[in-house]
């Protein structure tokens, strides 16, 4: 049986651990089997990537060197380190001169890059998974309209993340509609949440935010379902900024995709922390009659 | 002015960035960047531009790029979209990651980075662990997160100078 290295990430591990309770879960279920290891910081490809490139190139190599030493794959809850890990790895993989910088460093801490593992997105190895997962549905969600955004990372850019069409994406969608639940079109699914640049302009991720959400509103989705903690975050607190700012109402409730499998498969709200959410999902679990 | 040197820097960074060259300005870039639609005006002429950025880089307009607004540089919120749609296949987010190396060490970035960065160097995590939430993970069922070697990361960032672009708070 593959035993896969677990990658969390900072933002689950450490913020909102109740995804990373779903997600265990449903493995748990789909027999998809994991083990811890000390990983640091991915690091943030949007952040330390943008602050030292060879840092961001060092400590994600370190990272990797840590699931080689035991010989298995990665496989990551969020966008963001998946991005990061595929990247550095794509980056040395082309540049035998940052490569050998990189294991200089590494030779200093007694660690050594080579290259030799994989590192897999959850949402891909879930792809995989479809029949188990058809046939660990206890619960058919059909009366749930769902909007789904698999985020930036997920996907592009496709040079390296060669996971789904970089523009048109259908894997998330795919996955969602074996719970039973209806996929909404809302037009912008591969737009941005806005997560990097709120951080450094707040007024013009909410305005990104802002265009996501109404397209979703109109669509009448009942629920936003994402497979990465930073979109999470976005949608999940500042939906209430948005709101603020341009005095509209909005309060759509957010599912990370382990949480709505987790549901579709007999699980209870209460399991999985679900009452964490800023955007409380009751009218989500009314609808399921939960 | 024409700064020679930042135009090699600019072309010799990442492994076929000097295909820069070939950028037509054709703008599908900005056309389609989500933070120039939200913030360009109706002419274009002022927000964030990812093609301008290239045109400066290309041409070696340093002070273009530096010396404005820091939204020229830090407007991007990579997302990936003008790598994947620029037919000329120029990766353009990475030449965007030399300039906001630059600007952060010029100490020109945006205070979060320094804060996410510090983070890091002080935790090994740009989130460090709480009490709260591990109490949390406790009542979830969930195992304490696995405890990261603080100091092989502080070597790392000290060997490689990373340090060195920190502030103090
Ligand atoms: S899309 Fe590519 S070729 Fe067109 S302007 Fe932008 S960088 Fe240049
Ligand atoms: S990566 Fe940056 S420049 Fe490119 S489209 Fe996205 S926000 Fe715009």
């Amino acid at each position: 049986m593959t035993e896969y290295k677990m990658f969390e990430g900072c933002t689950i591990g450490n913020r909102i651990p109740f995804v990373e309770a779903a997600s265990r879960k449903v493995f748990e279920i789909l027999n998809i089997q994991t083990s811890q290891a000390p990983f640091s910081c991915c690091p943030d490809p949007t952040g330390m990537k943008s602050f030292d490139n060879n840092a961001w190139l060092t400590i994600g190599a370190r990272n990797l060197s840590l699931a080689e030493e035991e010989d298995k794959n990665i496989i990551s809850l969020c966008n963001g380190c998946t991005n990061t890990l595929r990247g550095v790895k794509h980056q040395l993989k082309h540049d035998s001169s940052r490569k050998e910088k990189v294991n200089a460093e590494l030779a200093k801490i007694g660690k050594e890059y080579k290259g030799s593992i994989d590192v897999r997105h959850f949402v891909d190895v879930l792809k995989e998974k479809s029949d188990d997962i058809k046939n660990a549905i206890t619960k058919q969600l059909s009366n749930l309209k769902v909007a789904c955004h698999p985020g930036c990372h997920y996907m592009r850019p496709s040079e390296w993340m060669e996971s789904d069409d970089p523009m048109h994406p259908t894997t998330l969608k795919e996955i969602v509609t074996i719970s039973g639940a209806n996929i909404v079109d809302y037009g912008v699914e591969a737009l941005c949440c806005g997560s990097a640049v709120h951080n450094a302009y707040e007024e013009h991720g909410l305005q990104i935010l802002k265009e996501k959400l109404d397209a979703v509103k109109k669509s009448g989705a009942d629920v936003i379902c994402v497979n990465c903690p930073a979109c999470f975050q976005q949608f999940d607190t500042l939906q209430r900024n948005v709101s603020k700012k341009f005095e509209k109402e909005y309060n759509i409730p957010i599912l990370y995709l382990t949480e709505l499998l987790a549901l579709a498969m007999g699980i209870t709200p209460d399991e999985i922390g679900l009452k964490f959410h800023r955007i409380r999902l009751k009218s989500v679990i009314e609808k399921l009659e939960l | 002015m024409i700064d020679f040197e930042f135009r090699k820097q600019v072309m010799d960074y990442h492994m076929g960035s000097n295909i820069i060259k070939y950028c037509y300005q054709c703008s599908r870039c900005t056309d389609y960047c989500p933070v120039s639609k939200v913030t360009k005006d109706f002419y274009g002429t002022t927000g964030y531009d990812p093609r301008h950025n290239i045109l400066n880089a290309l041409l070696g307009y340093k002070e273009a790029i530096f010396s404005s607004d820091p939204l020229t540089i830090w407007g991007c919120t990579v997302c990936d979209t003008c790598d994947e749609l620029c037919p000329q296949n120029i990766e353009l987010t990475e030449i965007f990651t030399f300039l906001k190396n630059e600007s952060i060490t010029k100490g020109e970035g945006p205070d979060y980075l320094y804060s996410q960065a510090k983070a890091i160097f002080e935790n090994a995590k740009a989130i460090p662990s709480q009490s709260a939430i591990e109490r949390r993970r406790q009542q979830l069922g969930l195992p304490a997160v696995a405890t990261p070697n603080v100091k092989e990361i502080q070597t790392l960032l000290r060997n490689i100078g990373s340090d060195k672009k920190l502030k103090e708070e």
